[in-house]
C-alpha cells in the first residue's frame, strides 16, 4: 500500500512539474537581534580621574548601564579599547570577552557584595569538576589520576585544605574549616577581581582549577584541557566534530584567558622606584 | 614557550585581528614593545612569581588565538538560514528548469 502510495505521489509531483511547480520566493531565514554597526574609526586610551578611559573617536566608551567606562590598569585599557579597535563592520558583544568582565564588574548587574561572590564560588567546591572522578573505566581513571591528582595535591598545600576526590556520586565532604581557608583567601580580594574569578570559575566549572592558572601553575590551554578532560577522552572514540567540540575549546580559552588577564591586571600594581643619584 | 616567541606571535594575532592589517600605530602594540623591552633584562620581576610578565603575554596571546579561532569556526558552520532552490539542486547535482542543458 506504501508503495502505491508513493507511486501517485510521484506521479502527482511530475504532473505538476512541468509548468506549476510552486518555487518559493522568498528565502526563510533566522532573525536575529541586529548587531550594532561599527561607528567609530579610531579608539584610544585616556587618562582622567586616576583611571583609564576608552574614547571611539571623540566619544568616550560606556558601559551597558550608562556609566563612564573607567579602569585602574592601563593594560586593560589598552585592551579594551583593541578590542573595540578589532571589529570589523559590526560590534560583535557576545565575542567580546574582556570588555564583557569589565563592563560587569563595573556595572555589578546583579548587586553582588563580596560576601554574595564568595559564597557563590565556596558553593562549587563540593560540586569542583577535578574532584569527581569514575574508576569503572580503567584508561579513564588512570588518565584522571595522572591529570587531575596533582593539581588537587598543589591546591591542598597552597590553600592548606585537605579535598578529597570522589569515586562516586556522592559528593566529597568539604570540611569548614576548609571552607573558612578558601573564603578567607577570596575575601582579600576586592570585589572587581572576584568578578574575575567568578567568569573564570563560571567556564572551568572547577575552583581548583581558577585558582590554578591565576597563581600561573598550569597555562590557560592546559586548564580548559583539564576541565574538559572527560569529553577529550570520549572524542578520541567517537570522533571530534569541529563545530561542537573544537568551538566550545575556543570559546573556553578566550573566555579563560580574559578572566586571567583581567584577575592580574587588576591585582598587579607595579611601580619603579629609581635609584638615588648622589 | 620563550619570551621571543610569544612576542612574535603576539605581534602577528594582533595584525591579523587588526581591520587593515597594520599595527604600525596600534596602541596594543606599543604597549606590549614596551613592556617586552622594559623585561629583556629579566622577565621576573622582583617580588612576583617567576615569569609573569611572560605568563601574561602567554595569556594575551592565548585570548587572540583563540578569539580569532572561534571566529573563523563560527563563520564556517553557523547557519544561514535556509538554502534557495538552486543551492539545494546544486547540493545534490540537478539542474532547475531554467538552467542551460
Amino acid at each position: 500500500m506504501f508503495a502505491r502510495l508513493a507511486t501517485t505521489a510521484i506521479a502527482t509531483l511530475r504532473s505538476g512539474s512541468s509548468s506549476k511547480w510552486p518555487v518559493p520566493t522568498t528565502i526563510v531565514s533566522r532573525q536575529y537581534a541586529a548587531q550594532p554597526k561599527r561607528f567609530y574609526k579610531k579608539t584610544s586610551v585616556l587618562y582622567a580621574d586616576g583611571g583609564y578611559e576608552v574614547t571611539l573617536d571623540h566619544r568616550k566608551l560606556k558601559t551597558p548601564k550608562g556609566a563612564i567606562f573607567s579602569v585602574k590598569s592601563e593594560p586593560l585599557a589598552i585592551a579594551v579599547a583593541t578590542e573595540f579597535d578589532n571589529q570589523r563592520e559590526h560590534i560583535e558583544r557576545s565575542r567580546m570577552h574582556l570588555s564583557a568582565i569589565c563592563f560587569t564588574a563595573i556595572d555589578n548587574p546583579n548587586n553582588f557584595t563580596k560576601i554574595d561572590m564568595v559564597n557563590y564560588l565556596l558553593n562549587y567546591i563540593a560540586t569542583d569538576t577535578v574532584l569527581f572522578q569514575y574508576d569503572n573505566e580503567k584508561d579513564l581513571q588512570e588518565l584522571q589520576q595522572n591529570e587531575w591528582d596533582p593539581v588537587i595535591a598543589w591546591f591542598n598545600q597552597r590553600y592548606e585544605t585537605n579535598l578529597k576526590k570522589t569515586m562516586n556520586i556522592t559528593p566529597p565532604k568539604v570540611t569548614d574549616e576548609d571552607k573558612m581557608k578558601i573564603a578567607k583567601h577570596f575575601q582579600s580580594h576586592s570585589l572587581e577581581t572576584l568578578h574575575g574569578f567568578i567568569f573564570a570559575v563560571d567556564t572551568l566549572k572547577s575552583i581548583v582549577l581558577a585558582c590554578a592558572v591565576i597563581d600561573q601553575q598550569i597555562t590557560v590551554e592546559k586548564a580548559v584541557a583539564l576541565a574538559r578532560l572527560e569529553e577529550e577522552y570520549q572524542v578520541k572514540f567517537w570522533g571530534r566534530v569541529e563545530w561542537s567540540h573544537d568551538l566550545s575549546q575556543q570559546e573556553l580559552q578566550a573566555r579563560l584567558a580574559a578572566a586571567v588577564l583581567y584577575v592580574h591586571m587588576n591585582c598587579s600594581e607595579s611601580f619603579v622606584k629609581e635609584k638615588l643619584l648622589v | 614557550m620563550s619570551a621571543t616567541t610569544v612576542l612574535r606571535s603576539l605581534l602577528h594575532e594582533l595584525r591579523q585581528a587588526a581591520p587593515n592589517g597594520c599595527i604600525k600605530d596600534s596602541l596594543a602594540a606599543r604597549y606590549i614593545l614596551a613592556q617586552f623591552k622594559k623585561f629583556k633584562t629579566t622577565d621576573q620581576q622582583l617580588c612576583k612569581a617567576r615569569n609573569e610578565a611572560v605568563f601574561l603575554g602567554q595569556t594575551y596571546l592565548t585570548y587572540l588565538t583563540s578569539t580569532r579561532n572561534y571566529n573563523e569556526l563560527h563563520k564556517e558552520y553557523h547557519g544561514r538560514g535556509e538554502r534557495s532552490v538552486k543551492e539545494t539542486a546544486d547540493l545534490v547535482g540537478f539542474k532547475l528548469p531554467t538552467d542551460p542543458k
